[in-house]
């Protein structure tokens, strides 16, 4: 790429000190990427102008205008290196903006290709560091190759400079000795594996967002007569068939469920494959790789050495199939609500609960777990379980009872014993288990989810204790960790004996103590 | 300060004991409950009083209500900060900072040394008219991130900030 020297003086400065590696500028279809989404609010500006109130559409055409020429600028004046140990981005005309970011914050380089993207052969790039509350630098657009470089290039130099504050005097040799390390793929996952993703998830919220969206979509489209017609037709039927006779009625409200339940089923499974059509996981020297999507491609890179937390978790429906979700925590980034949507929350979709084991080492370096040496938790805690159960289930069939005067009204209290077996059996499946260098919790009764955190990642330990746990003399010990968005709270163990949760929490404490952070 | 030397008298050779809150700090929360109930107070007194005039047969119960209401605050702000000042103790070693609070639900916070990010130490008007600080310790946790001891004598609370600045410091980012 062609690179036109625009560094101001004091960056020529600072240039003397350090060492420049790289440098670059964004691809020259950013214009063109940026005309077309500023253009959209172009049209109807224009439209508004020509045709309708000129008043109202001049400023929407300003600013329209001054969306176009500020990506102009933009892209005419923006500027990123490698500097000094620091990944430098600048830009403005007027006032230069320039930010530094240390390489050895970054923690995600994240790369995102959009429908348009993908026609054009380009790629968002998203630096995101532990900072917290979204990308600290975007990028947009860079060609394929350059997004690809400037990866490789942050964090072969981000591990020179670790090499080098862990041992000086090696550093020049560390620096030769950074070659590009292979890509091994670890898994993939095929439509099938999407798809029963698709079919574990939950139905019924995706069909009722989906029927949602329809009803908003067509209370927008549909001129207000025909509307209101459709309304008044759907609710002469509805009266048609209540005058049928209960029957009709019933039939129809099942078939009207069941309806809404396979459209969730169906738009869950065809959204699971689009969202992660041709998922890759890998590793790649130090970082995990994930590449997905159909339409918008995405793929971003993981340091293992920042995961704070792993939660395989098992929910009810999947736990009944064997299969697992991996989820992973780096420090200091937040959850944010389109994460979701982006996939950016799994590690792994999907997975069976059997493959997890052999894929933890590709994860934690230096994991070894005897499945064995799990501990359980306080022996009263089924009896504990069930106890709250029942007492729940009284006050329910009790106030049933009240106000039916029926005697199904205690059918609630059928649950109890279903529940005593459910935690019975489950309670033998969780707990905790403290290794050289891990904790490992396993909570849950019906669905489960198992946490494995670093002790040198630990940041706090609580024992907590309500009046339900002092009565029963337990307690409940959970683990903070840097950045726990995505993995449901983190590590937790409740019902532990008392004693025994405050011994563990000082031992937690101490180990962690004796070993050093690093984010 | 008296409390917590006689306190540790009794155990001489443990390296780590509890330490209480200053004993100030029961003054000082029954000044902060008893001033902000009485704004909340005053409120509902100017509530119960357009009410009365509104419906003057509601008079007495207004009157009455606001009298229990009254007297309910003053006995909470009373009775419970003495009962809150007992939950409260912390230690310190050469490695961990527990601190253990809470009257409903117990809470014991281990906090290791070397994940301190940093220290604040905070002293509000009614701390200051008590001669008391805060002080809060932040680590890079989520939902724990940062740790409050309120309630310490001025001075003592600036030497455990500067003892925790000075071997807690080299860690942190």
């Amino acid at each position: 790429m062609p690179f036109e020297d625009l560094t101001p003086p004091q960056a020529l400065e600072k240039l003397g000190q350090g060492i420049k590696v790289f440098e670059g500028r964004l691809h020259p279809l950013t214009l063109i990427v940026s005309f077309l989404k500023y253009g959209r609010a172009l049209i109807p500006a224009l439209a508004l102008v020509l045709f309708g109130n000129r008043w109202a559409g001049a400023p929407l055409l300003f600013f329209a205008l001054i969306g176009l020429a500020a990506t102009a600028i933009k892209y005419f004046s923006f500027s990123y290196r490698i500097e000094n140990n620091e990944l430098i981005t600048q830009e403005g005309v007027i006032e230069k903006r320039q930010r530094h970011i240390p390489l050895e914050r970054i923690q995600e380089i994240s790369i995102e290709q959009g429908v348009l993207h993908r026609l054009l052969g380009v790629v968002d790039a998203k630096i995101e560091t532990g900072s917290g509350g979204g990308a600290e630098a975007s990028l947009s657009v860079l060609s394929r190759a350059e997004a690809d470089k400037l990866r490789q290039m942050v964090f072969a130099h981000a591990a020179a400079i670790r090499a080098e504050k862990t041992a000086p005097e090696d550093a020049v040799t560390n620096e030769a000795s950074v070659v590009e390390p292979e890509t091994v793929v670890i898994r993939r996952l095929s439509v099938r594996d999407l798809a029963l993703a698709g079919l574990t998830s939950n139905h019924l919220l995706s069909a009722l967002a989906l029927a949602g969206a329809i009803w908003n979509f067509a209370d927008d489209l549909l001129p207000d007569a025909i509307y209101a017609k459709t309304i008044r037709l759907i609710s002469q039927e509805a009266k048609h068939w209540a005058n049928q006779g209960i029957e009709w009625a019933i039939a129809v409200t099942v078939g009207g469920i069941l309806a809404v339940a396979l459209i969730g089923i169906v738009f869950s499974v065809v959204g699971s494959i689009a969202l992660f059509y041709g998922f890759t996981f890998s590793r790649r020297g130090d970082d995990l790789q994930r590449r997905y999507g159909l339409l918008t491609r995405r793929s971003s890179s993981l340091p293992r050495r920042r995961i704070q937390v792993l939660e395989i978790e098992e929910k009810a429906l999947r736990r009944l199939f064997g299969w697992a979700t991996l989820r992973a925590d780096t420090s200091g980034r937040g959850r944010e609500d389109s994460d979701d949507n982006k996939g950016r929350d799994v590690l792994l979709p999907i997975v069976p609960v059997r493959d997890v084991d052999e894929l933890l080492p590709v994860i934690f370096l230096d994991v070894s777990f005897a499945e064995t040496d799990w501990r359980r938790v306080s022996s009263r805690a089924v009896l504990r379980e069930t106890v709250e159960t029942a007492v729940v289930c009284l006050v329910i069939a009790a106030a049933l009872f009240f106000w039916s005067g029926s005697w199904w009204a205690l059918l609630p209290l059928v649950l109890v014993p279903l529940a005593y077996w459910l935690f019975g059996f489950s309670y033998r499946q969780i707990g905790y288990n403290l290794g050289d260098a891990y904790l490992r919790t396993r909570r849950g009764w019906l669905g489960r989810s198992t946490h494995i955190v670093p002790i040198n990642k630990i940041q706090t330990v609580e024992v907590r204790q309500s009046p339900f746990d002092r009565w029963w003399g337990m307690a409940t010990l959970t683990v903070d960790t840097a950045g726990q968005a995505f993995t449901g709270g983190g590590p937790q163990v409740s019902n532990l004996p008392i004693a025994e949760a405050r011994e563990l929490a000082a031992r937690l404490a101490r180990r962690a103590a004796v070993t050093e952070y690093k984010w | 300060m008296e409390n917590n030397e006689t306190h540790s008298s009794s155990t001489t050779e443990q390296v780590e004991e509890f330490h209480s809150l200053d004993p100030r700090a029961i003054s000082l929360w029954r000044t902060t409950y008893l001033v902000s109930f009485g704004i909340f107070i005053l409120v509902m007194l100017a509530v119960a009083v357009s009410l009365g005039i509104a419906v003057p047969a509601a008079r007495i119960w207004m009157a009455t209500g606001w009298m229990a209401l009254t007297a309910f605050c003053l006995w909470f702000s009373f009775w419970f900060p003495a009962r809150y000042y007992r939950t409260w103790r912390w230690r310190i070693d050469a490695k961990v900072l527990e601190i253990r609070s809470g009257r409903l639900v117990e809470r014991a916070r281990l906090i290791p040394l070397n994940r301190l990010q940093h220290v604040d130490l905070e002293r509000g008007l009614f701390e200051r008219m008590y001669g008391l600080s805060s002080l809060i310790i932040h680590t890079a946790g989520t939902h724990a991130a940062s740790t409050r001891i309120p309630g310490l004598e001025a001075d003592e609370a600036a030497r455990l900030r500067d003892h925790l600045v000075e071997i807690g410091g080299d860690d942190a980012v």
